[in-house]
């Protein structure tokens, strides 16, 4: 390879990396500014958005139920897809592609239509919305990819070590609880932690299926869409150190495998 | 078989919720497609009238939230594709970390890129600030923010993880001895680029291509935010819920918008599967 093209692919490569991370950047550097405005120039670094953030009456009861609804949907997507996976690992792999894809299918609709399809069908089937409908509605997304995640896993699990355990007597669920969990634990785990941060991200189907309750991302909206002021960055902020750091442990966890 | 019996009682809660909370609601939100409202009540019927008054009020918005959709698709894939490329064969020792960005901008920061890109593109937005602050203009300029330009930046903004990821993960499976194999066989870049890495490419093309154009084409945020006056037919969606409370109608207007996105994502990926090695 030349010079020259080497120059160029490294800037090409910074400028990708400026598109992608510059926006998060900024909403994090503005949450700290002390006007009024999320804008330049910044005078002086300050905590006053954080102490607005606290302030809001709103904001305490929106962090709980984002936790709430995060943490359930983290802990139910990783019981059921890890079952659904060691079933996927048992079929043979063309019943187990047909059935992941299917399983897939809830990330292939826009949220919009999802969102207002579960509306819908809570609102006919006299379903009360509140944090139990956002957590039923946030499984059909997160648990694709635990279930991807963790079948990927499985595909390279030697299944000899359960064999054995079985010969010397162990039940098949003896079996599974001190040989394949223990194995497979740091990817289920991981898997759970990145089905968390997608559950603690999700605006548009939250705000059509959890009735008058707030979350996180849907309290920012109220927020913004009035006026941009750097309140919203600090809860905007910690949106993103949360996800962002179940994604950083997810994937040091699960080490990229999935 | 006992086997057999457990395999499938594992995957039943899975099926369960796919069943109940997934297929079960999109059939109740086509059957409500046909039925009609009276006094803010769901009235069951089997008419189109919801789907031909999609046609007569809604055909200029659907045909521009297509083509903008395609539009951003594609550019989407082209940027994605260039990143994955650098990532499999030219990032060397950075190749890792750029993988590590596209992949945690993926799950984190839909509705705060949005509002990071308010903050940039705004009259008083980082981008005018820093242009007047140089010199290079003296009045802000207007027309960064609230149109059609400024949804485009921020669509592909969000949705180029989504084509990054499956790109290279088909990148990926191109062994390098299959490229050394075409340098020795006589073939230059170009031959190698189009008749090796593109084709093996394809199955992550086409899938970042069709998710990148139905969660454009399905977005109503993006225009409401930063698109002003710029209207999306999910900008049109979304009310019928809300302050509008025609059901039927939004149904039907969500079917007609997924089933035309579907008859142009299968249009545009058979015109691309003709893309192959000589």
């Amino acid at each position: 390879m030349n010079r020259l093209s080497d120059i160029l692919w490294a800037a090409i490569g910074m400028l990708f990396v400026l598109f992608l991370l510059s926006p998060l950047a900024l909403v994090v550097l503005f949450a700290f500014t002390n006007r009024p405005q999320s804008a330049f120039p910044i005078e002086s670094l300050s905590l006053r958005w954080w102490q607005a953030m606290l302030a809001n009456p709103n904001f305490l009861p929106a962090f709980k139920n984002s936790l709430l609804i995060s943490g359930t949907v983290g802990i139910v997507s990783a019981i059921v897809g890890t079952m659904a996976a060691l079933s996927l690992a048992q079929l043979d792999p063309w019943r187990a592609r047909l059935a992941a894809a299917l399983l897939c299918l809830p990330l292939m609709l826009p949220p919009l239509v999802l969102g207002v399809s579960l509306l819908s069908f809570y609102s006919r089937a006299k379903v009360p919305m509140g944090p139990q409908t956002v957590v039923m509605s946030h499984l059909l997304f997160a648990l694709p990819f635990v279930v991807l995640v963790v079948y990927a896993r499985l595909r390279n699990f030697d299944f000899r070590v359960v064999e054995s355990a079985r010969d010397l007597g162990a039940s098949p669920l003896r079996a599974f609880f001190t040989v394949t969990l223990p194995i497979i634990s740091p990817t289920v785990i991981g898997a759970a932690l990145i089905a968390t941060a997608l559950s603690l991200d999700d605006f548009v189907i939250t705000f059509f299926t959890i009735g008058k309750g707030m979350t996180l991302p849907t309290f920012v909206f109220a927020m913004i869409r009035t006026t941009v002021t750097p309140a919203a960055n600090a809860v905007g902020t910690l949106i993103l150190v949360m996800t962002i750091g179940t994604t950083l442990m997810a994937l040091w966890l699960t080490r990229y495998r999935g | 078989m006992r086997d057999r019996g457990a395999t499938y009682l594992l995957l039943a809660p899975a099926g369960l919720i796919f069943g109940t909370l997934f297929v079960l609601p999109l059939i109740y939100f086509l059957v409500i497609s046909f039925w009609r409202v009276r006094l803010f009540k769901l009235k069951p019927d089997f008419t189109f009238v919801n789907y031909l008054q999609v046609f007569e009020l809604h055909l200029p918005t659907l045909v521009f939230t297509l083509s903008l959709a395609f539009l951003v698709a594609v550019l989407t894939t082209a940027l994605g594709f260039t990143y994955a490329y650098l990532i499999r064969f030219k990032a060397g020792r950075w190749g890792p970390t750029l993988l590590f960005i596209a992949m945690i901008t993926l799950f984190g920061g839909y509705l705060m890129k949005i509002y990071a890109w308010m903050t940039i593109l705004g009259i008083t937005g980082v981008l005018n600030t820093a242009l007047r602050a140089l010199g290079i203009i003296d009045e802000p300029l207007p027309w960064l923010f609230y149109n059609v330009g400024a949804v485009v930046v921020t669509l592909i903004n969000f949705l180029l993880p989504l084509s990054i990821l499956p790109i290279y993960a088909s990148m990926r499976g191109i062994p390098d001895i299959e490229m050394e194999a075409a340098r020795d066989l006589g073939a230059g870049a170009w031959r190698r680029f189009s008749d090796v890495v593109v084709p093996r490419s394809q199955p992550g093309i086409m899938a970042g291509f069709a998710l990148c154009f139905l969660l454009a084409a399905g977005d109503y945020l993006t225009p409401q935010l930063v698109g002003g006056k710029v209207n999306m037919i999910g900008v049109q969606i979304a009310p019928q819920f809300g302050g509008l409370g025609n059901w039927p109608m939004g149904a039907a207007m969500s079917f007609v918008t997924l089933g035309s996105s579907l008859a142009v994502i299968t249009l545009a990926l058979y015109l691309f599967s003709l893309w192959r090695p000589r």
